[in-house]
């Protein structure tokens, strides 16, 4: 089902961030991507082209070079019209381009982040041909109608009312970006504000569709068991015939200063409050990436990491609690999140969880859990799954990002080059006080008290400890 | 380059005007490819032996990432507890994870991380499992951990009860989530008195009775090798793996099987229930329509699968999403499932809409139900529920991972060894009679249960015309 990617994008980083550096050990390393092919057509269209025989699937990817950092006037509708791409054309019934590929097992999705948005198909061999040529259809003679438009808004409304205005976690992360970034784009949420997405029209859709899905502002990647010149002549057939455009218009804003730490506080009828902070941080491809993600490592990489320790084990305060660097491609941020126990609290939760960025600025980590975090990155990276779809969303992400795929082996040279001093350096640079924005999720005040859960440690009569 | 130039050239001469009949026919207009058969396990990398304790051994071969995961599978899972002692499977799991052999918690958690591999210990309804993921050259480490988790968990007192302490805080966190209030009032309503009844990490009251003498019994009740699959998937030697199980697991004591939980009441619910559970503050409400569904050996569970396909397991194939999305616009996801356990598990429709929404999507979910007696799937339905079920299921076995899963749930629930590679075959001999009887069997809007999450004042009106409205508080 088409999504909005904002929660994806977290994910990602999430799982990335908890996935391991010991200097020294190093596995031999085969990366597949290493075999991918490029190819320009004459409209400016990149395709590119990954053959691995040894899985029995294929991945089609369309990477379109927009994302919510473009919106002009109306936020929502990248994402919005990310739906719109499933409503059908005059040869296609809405959508049927879902119908076709599912009703051979294939998986047919499409997300949106801050940046891109991303069209694919997940399939069988013998379903590329088809899955070309639908794409292409899509791309070349998307029908917009009102009454289509109409229904999809309610769609997206209901996909908004479910990931953030009933959802305490979606409401934190809503709030926190718009307080981190006071300028740039990356303020709006992808799914856009409410009043936006109900007043876009059936003419805006198809200026937005004119202006940002042309040739030239798409990455096609295929990756998986299949042909690639006959994929390649396929591709070109089908999408050739689409004409460039001149300009694509981008946002000139940039992120202003920040002077002083920001805070916003929001009531929900939550038992367990939020705890959702910022930093500013680079953007994707600095160089102080790795040790960011390494520092990331310390605080929240696993039960011996310090957040870990402190705020769910020693302390007892909280249920989850993490640190990331999430890197965009006109920005980064450092994001904190802690989720509270209900019969925990938010103020000891937040001194514990700054006392530890604090850490991190005054004193070089551990030699031991430096090698760890680096040991768990680099673990993360080499056994990733390469299944067709993760392969094709490599090669693509890293092309719209850097214009070119980076070898695995270089991303591993990254990080084993991180040192304490790094990580020190970069806690100092980025993580601090005045470059904070901090969000709270708690309840109303005066709302009922909740009942008192059972207190921990009480342990039941009749049970004497043997061991 | 000179290639693609003059390809290109082609491709443009196509789209020209007056040149339109030399242009092939779309391949959406063309029939689908043949559905394919036969085998799916890939038998040459597959190795399976049995230790003289009873203990299952399966091996995965797959050498293209150095990467290794190894561990224990269960025959039996939460369903064997006791009601009163429910959440005992998750806990005894989760306290695992926190100390064994000779390492306390935070010696445990950094021995495994510092190699950078994950331990996971889990309970489902029928199995549980313990397993380790990390580099292949890190071999000897993963199977000297997994050999303590398994074998040698401490459970230290102060550790059984800050876990179960977590557990209680993460169980009332889950009711800030209104997903998780549907699921849990649909439980008690369609389970009451069973197991199947309360939230699988059991209930504050049960997991006050839990202590480490009760997880120890537990644990040396269902970590016994006669209950026990050992897996190992990846990049390893199959003589080198069994070597290492053997070293690690040939003196395991064999234990037996314990006795599956007591079968739920069928029908459930007997007669429709409609319950709010009342959450003032919400714009949008959720929503399940649920009642009995099949065990996961069900002879009939095919045809099952395919009339689900067409009601609402099928995307944008199924009816539900078609009317409820595409046509009305009044959700973003709709969809049914059959939940397979060893016992009939539920048969439910969940979604969600704006709360002025919820009557009107009740009262097509319903429609939708009886529609799909009175009007059985036709031939286009039927032969489109066919080919996704077969596509969907190869493709969902891409990784050596997801091969290895399925072969272990078929030998968790007793299902024949050679289930995957006859599936496709089964699917295609399943005919449209069949998937119209199962429609009629299985499925009863007339007693079905509704449970919605959301306002209550403003949900009463709009449900009272299908029954009486019971409301609870969360």
């Amino acid at each position: 089902m088409p999504g909005c990617a904002r929660r994806a994008a977290l994910a990602v980083l999430i799982a990335f961030a908890t996935g391991a550096g010991r200097a020294g050990a190093t596995p031999d390393v085969q990366d597949p991507a290493l075999a991918t092919r490029v190819t320009t057509l004459a409209n400016g269209l990149t395709v590119l082209t990954l053959v691995d025989p040894s899985t029995p699937a294929v991945s089609f990817q369309m990477w379109v070079r927009v994302g919510s950092k473009d919106e002009a006037r109306y936020t929502g509708i990248a994402h919005l019209f990310e739906h719109m791409m499933f409503r059908g054309t005059d040869r296609l019934p809405p959508e049927s381009h879902e119908r076709l590929v599912t009703a051979r097992g294939g998986q047919v999705n499409a997300y949106t982040t801050d940046d891109v948005t991303v069209f694919h198909e997940d399939i069988a061999p013998d379903s590329l041909p088809l899955v070309i040529e639908l794409e292409a259809e899509r791309v070349a003679n998307l029908k917009i109608t009102d009454e289509v438009l109409a229904s999809e808004k309610q769609v997206v409304l209901e996909e908004r009312r479910l990931r953030s205005e009933d959802s305490p976690q979606g409401r934190a992360f809503e709030a926190l970006l718009a307080l981190a970034f006071a300028a740039h784009p990356y303020r709006v949420p992808t799914i856009g504000w409410r009043s936006d997405v109900e007043a876009v029209t059936a003419e805006i859709c198809r200026r937005f569709f004119k202006t940002y899905y042309a040739p030239n502002n798409i990455v096609i990647s295929v990756a998986g068991s299949f042909d690639a010149d006959d994929a390649l002549a396929r591709i070109r057939r089908a999408f050739g015939g689409l004409e460039r455009v001149a300009e694509i218009p981008r946002n000139p804003t940039k992120e202003i200063e920040q002077r002083g730490e920001r805070r916003e506080l929001i009531h929900l009828d939550v038992r367990s409050p939020i705890l959702a902070a910022a930093w500013h941080a680079p953007k994707t491809g600095d160089p102080d990436g790795p040790a960011l993600d390494v520092a990331s490592g310390v605080l929240s990489g696993g039960r011996s990491s310090r957040l870990y320790r402190r705020l769910v084990y020693d302390e007892q305060q909280a249920l989850a609690a993490e640190g990331a660097y999430w890197e965009l491609q006109e920005a980064g941020l450092f994001y904190a999140f802690a989720m509270v126990r209900p019969d925990g609290d938010i103020d000891r939760v937040e001194r514990g969880f700054f006392d530890e960025i604090a850490r991190l600025r005054k004193e070089p980590v551990s030699p031991a859990e430096l090698a760890r975090a680096k040991r768990q990155i680099e673990v993360d990276l080499i056994a990733r799954s390469n299944t067709a779809h993760a392969l094709a969303a490599r090669i693509a992400g890293d092309y719209v990002a850097f214009g070119r795929i980076r070898p695995l082996e270089e991303r591993l040279r990254g990080y084993r080059a991180v040192t304490a001093a790094d990580v020190q350096r970069v806690a100092r640079s980025y993580l601090i006080d005045d470059q904070r924005s901090v969000v709270h999720v708690i309840a109303p005040p005066g709302s009922t008290p909740r009942r008192a859960p059972p207190q921990p440690g009480a342990v039941p009569p009749g049970a004497p400890e043997a061991r | 380059m000179k290639r693609g130039a003059a390809l290109l050239a082609l491709g443009l001469l196509g789209l020209a005007p007056g040149c339109a009949s030399l242009r092939p026919r779309p391949a959406w207009q063309l029939p689908p490819p043949p559905v394919q058969e036969g085998s799916i396990v890939p038998e040459q990398r597959l190795h399976r032996a049995v230790l003289e304790n009873g203990l299952d051994v399966l091996l995965l071969e797959d050498h293209r990432t150095p990467r290794l995961s190894i561990g224990i599978a269960l025959r039996r899972g939460i369903a064997v507890e006791p009601l009163d002692q429910a959440g005992l499977a998750s806990l005894t799991t989760e306290v695992m994870k926190r100390g064994a052999g000779s390492r306390d918690a935070l010696a445990l958690a950094r021995t495994i991380e510092d190699i950078g591999a994950t331990l996971s210990a889990d309970a489902g309804w029928d199995s549980a499992s313990v397993g380790l993921t990390g580099l292949s050259e890190d071999g000897d480490k993963l199977f000297d951990l997994l050999a303590d988790v398994v074998r040698r968990p401490r459970f230290e007192r102060a550790e059984v009860d800050r876990a179960r302490a977590e557990t209680i805080q993460a169980l009332e966190q889950e009711k800030d989530e209104p997903e998780s209030l549907l699921d849990r009032q649909l439980d008690q309503v369609l389970y009451p008195g069973h197991r199947y009844g309360i939230p699988q990490d059991g209930e504050p009251r049960s997991l006050m009775r839990l202590d480490a003498r009760a997880l120890r019994e537990f644990h040396r009740r269902l970590f016994v090798a006669r209950n026990a699959i050992f897996y190992a998937v990846g990049d390893i030697a199959p003589d080198d793996a069994l070597a290492r199980v053997r070293a690690k697991f040939g003196d395991w004591e064999a234990g037996a099987v314990p006795e599956p939980g007591p079968p739920p009441p069928a029908p459930t619910p007997a007669a429709r229930r409609i319950v709010v559970v009342d959450r003032p503050d919400l714009v949008q409400a959720q929503i399940a329509l649920a009642h009995e569904g099949i065990s996961r050996t069900d002879p009939g569970r095919i045809p099952a699968l395919l009339m689900n396909t067409v009601l609402g397991g099928g995307g944008f194939l199924s009816r539900l999403l078609t009317r409820v999305r595409a046509d009305a616009g009044l959700t973003y996801s709709i969809g049914s499932l059959f939940e397979m356990r060893r016992q009939a598990g539920p048969f439910a429709v969940s979604t969600f809409t704006r709360v002025p929404e919820v009557g009107r999507v009740v009262s097509l979910v319903l429609e939708v139900l009886e529609s799909m007696k009175s009007d059985p799937p036709g031939e286009d339905e039927f032969r489109l529920a066919k080919s996704f079920n077969v596509g969907r299921f190869v493709l969902g076995l891409e990784t050596s991972q997801a091969i290895a899963a399925g072969l272990i749930d078929l030998d968790v629930y007793g299902l024949p060894r050679d289930s995957l590679d006859t599936y496709r075959t089964r699917v295609n001999a399943t005919t449209q009679e069949e998937v119209a009887d199962a429609a009629r069997r299985l499925l009863h809007p007339e007693r079905i249960a509704i449970v919605v999450v959301g306002p209550a004042a403003a949900l009463r009106a709009q449900l009272e015309p299908l029954g009486t409205v019971e409301v609870v508080k969360p």
